[in-house]
C-alpha cells in the first residue's frame, strides 16, 4: 500500500508543479506571447464549454470523423483483399508507398483545385492521407499471416469469409491497428491544417484567427483545447487497441510502439 | 529465383496502368486538362523545374530544416532518454509530461511560431523538435529499458566501467528500438518542414509549391508533389535500411510499418 501511494506521488509530482509553475510565473504577465494561465484557461471555459463548442469544435470533428471513417474502412476492406492476392498485392506496391512517403499536405492545392474550399475538400485530403498508412500496413499484415495457418484453413476447407475472419484478421490484427494508429495521428493533422490553409471554420481556423487578430489568450485556449483533443483521441485509441489485441497482448506482453 | 524479377514487373506494369488511366482522364477531358494536366506534360514541367536554380535552392531549405531539426531532436533525445530510461524514479517522474506532450497536434503550434520568429529556419526548427522529440525519446526509453537482465548481471559481475557499460551493453540492445523511433522522426521532420513552407510560408518545397499553385502553373505544382513524393521515398528508405541494419541482431522484434 505504502509503495503504491509512493508510485502515484513519484508520477504525479512532476505534472503538478509544471502546471503551477506557469500558473504562477504567468500570472499578471504582460509578454504578448504568454498571457496568465488563469487567462489563458478562462477563455477556454468561454470558447470551448459552452455554446462556442458547437461553432468552433463541431466542423472539425465532423471533417476528422467523417475523413477518418472513410479511410478506416477503405483501408482495411481493400487492405485485406489486396493483401490476399498475391499479384494485386505486387502491381500496387509501388502507388501504395509512394502516396504513403507523400507528405500529405503537399496535396492541399492539388484538393483545393479539385474540390474548392468546402468541407468535401477537407474530408478527401483527411480520408486521402490516412488512408495509406492504414493500406499498407493491412496489406503487410495479412501477407505476413503465417502460411501453416493458411495451409490448415485450406485442409479444412474454409470458406473465404470464414477463412478472412478467423484466420486473415486476428493475425494481421496488430499491424491493423499499428496502421490504424498511424493513420488517426495523420487525419488529426490534416484535419487542422486543412483548416489553417482554407476554412472559415473549425479549431484551426480559431486559432489562425486569433493569432492574425492578436488575441493571444484566445490563440492559446485554441491550443489547449487542441491538445486535450489529441490526448483524448490517442487515450480512446489506447482503449480500443487493448480489447482487440486482448489475445495478443496476453501472449506477447505490451504492444510495442 | 525468379520471384522477385517478377514482382518488380509487375510493380511496374501497377504504375504504368495508373499513369495510362492519368492520362486518359486528361486527355479525355473528364477532368478539365489545364486544372489537371496529363502526366506527359507534368515530366515536361520536371524536367523544366530540375534545371532552375530556385528549384536547388528550396530543396536545399527543406533538406536543412528537416536534417538540423533530426539533429537537434536526436542531440536531446539519446541524453535524455537514456537517464530516464536508466533511473525508474526519474522515467516515472516524467512519464506523464511526456504521454500528455506527445499526442498533441504540433501544427496547432505553427500561429504561435509564426507570431514569434516570423518566416525563418528558426521556427521551423521549433516545430520540427517538438514534433519529432517525444515519440523518440519514449522510443530510447522503452531501448534502454530492454537490456537484458542477463546481460546487465554479467556486466555488473564483470566490474563494467559505466562509459564501457552503456557503449557495449546497453546501446546495442536499445539501437532496433533507437532506429525505428529515428525513422518515424525523419519522417516527422520532412513532413513539418513541407507544412512551416507550405502553411506558415517558410523558405523551401512547399513555400514553391504555394507559388506555383497561385501563379495557376499547374505542371510545375504537380511535378512539385511528385518531387516532394520522391523526398519522402529517399527519407523513409534510407532510415528504413539503417532500421533493417540494427533489427538483425533482434529477430523477435516485430516490423510495423509506421
Amino acid at each position: 500500500m505504502r509503495r503504491r501511494a509512493r508510485i502515484v506521488a513519484l508520477e504525479l509530482w512532476l505534472p503538478v508543479v509544471v502546471v503551477a509553475a506557469w500558473w504562477t510565473l504567468s500570472a499578471g504577465s504582460q509578454s504578448l506571447y504568454f498571457p496568465p494561465l488563469e487567462t489563458i484557461l478562462e477563455e477556454f471555459r468561454a470558447t470551448f464549454l459552452s455554446s462556442g463548442a458547437d461553432e468552433h469544435l463541431r466542423p472539425s470533428l465532423v471533417n476528422l470523423g467523417l475523413g477518418y471513417g472513410i479511410a478506416v474502412v477503405t483501408g482495411v476492406v481493400a487492405g485485406v483483399l489486396i493483401g490476399m492476392n498475391r499479384w494485386a498485392a505486387a502491381a500496387l506496391d509501388p502507388l501504395v508507398h509512394f502516396f504513403r512517403a507523400l507528405p500529405g499536405p503537399a496535396l492541399l492545392p492539388f484538393a483545393i483545385i479539385a474540390f474548392g474550399i468546402g468541407t468535401t475538400m477537407k474530408v478527401w485530403i483527411i480520408a486521402f492521407t490516412s488512408l495509406f498508412p492504414v493500406l499498407l500496413n493491412a496489406i503487410d499484415g495479412v501477407r505476413g499471416v503465417d502460411p501453416t495457418a493458411r495451409e490448415v484453413a485450406r485442409a479444412y476447407r474454409l470458406g473465404r469469409l470464414r477463412r478472412i475472419f478467423a484466420i486473415v484478421l486476428p493475425s494481421a490484427s496488430p499491424q491493423i491497428m499499428a496502421g490504424l494508429r498511424v493513420g488517426l495521428q495523420t487525419a488529426i493533422l490534416l484535419m487542422v491544417v486543412s483548416e489553417l490553409v482554407a476554412s472559415t471554420s473549425g479549431i484551426g481556423f480559431f486559432i489562425l484567427q486569433s493569432q492574425q487578430q492578436f488575441e493571444i489568450a484566445d490563440m492559446w485556449a485554441g491550443i489547449v483545447a487542441l491538445g486535450l483533443l489529441g490526448c483524448i483521441l490517442n487515450a480512446a485509441f489506447g482503449l480500443v487497441e487493448r480489447r482487440v489485441l486482448r489475445w495478443y497482448i496476453a501472449t506477447h506482453g505490451e504492444v510495442v510502439r | 529465383m525468379r520471384e522477385p524479377a517478377t514482382t518488380a514487373v509487375v510493380g511496374v506494369a501497377g504504375v504504368a496502368g495508373a499513369l495510362a488511366a492519368w492520362q486518359a482522364v486528361s486527355a479525355g477531358e473528364v477532368l478539365d486538362s489545364t486544372s489537371f494536366p496529363p502526366p506527359t506534360e507534368v515530366l515536361d514541367a520536371l524536367v523544366r523545374v530540375v534545371g532552375e536554380s530556385w528549384f536547388w535552392t528550396a530543396l536545399g531549405e527543406t533538406a536543412k530544416s528537416t536534417l538540423l531539426g533530426l539533429l537537434i531532436t536526436v542531440a536531446i533525445a539519446l541524453p535524455l532518454g537514456a537517464a530516464l530510461g536508466l533511473s525508474e524514479t526519474a522515467f516515472r517522474s516524467c512519464r506523464l509530461v511526456i504521454e500528455f506532450l506527445k499526442p498533441i497536434p504540433v501544427v496547432a503550434l505553427l500561429p504561435l511560431a509564426l507570431l514569434m520568429y516570423g518566416t525563418t529556419l528558426q521556427m521551423k526548427l521549433v516545430l520540427i523538435c517538438f514534433g519529432t522529440l517525444w515519440p523518440l525519446l519514449m522510443q530510447v526509453i522503452y531501448g534502454v529499458q530492454n537490456v537484458d537482465a542477463v546481460a546487465a548481471e554479467t556486466a555488473r559481475a564483470y566490474r563494467l566501467r559505466r562509459t564501457r557499460w552503456l557503449v557495449s551493453v546497453v546501446l546495442p540492445s536499445a539501437a532496433p528500438f533507437i532506429a525505428t523511433g529515428l525513422r518515424v522522426a525523419g519522417v516527422t521532420a520532412l513532413l513539418l518542414s513541407i507544412v512551416t513552407e507550405l502553411v506558415g510560408g517558410a523558405a523551401g518545397l512547399g513555400l514553391q509549391i504555394t507559388r506555383a499553385q497561385s501563379a495557376a502553373d499547374y505542371d510545375e505544382l504537380y511535378a512539385l508533389v511528385v518531387i516532394t513524393g520522391v523526398l519522402g521515398i529517399a527519407v523513409n528508405g534510407v532510415l528504413r535500411r539503417m532500421e533493417r541494419r540494427t533489427l538483425r541482431w533482434l529477430p523477435e522484434h516485430r516490423e510495423v510499418a509506421a
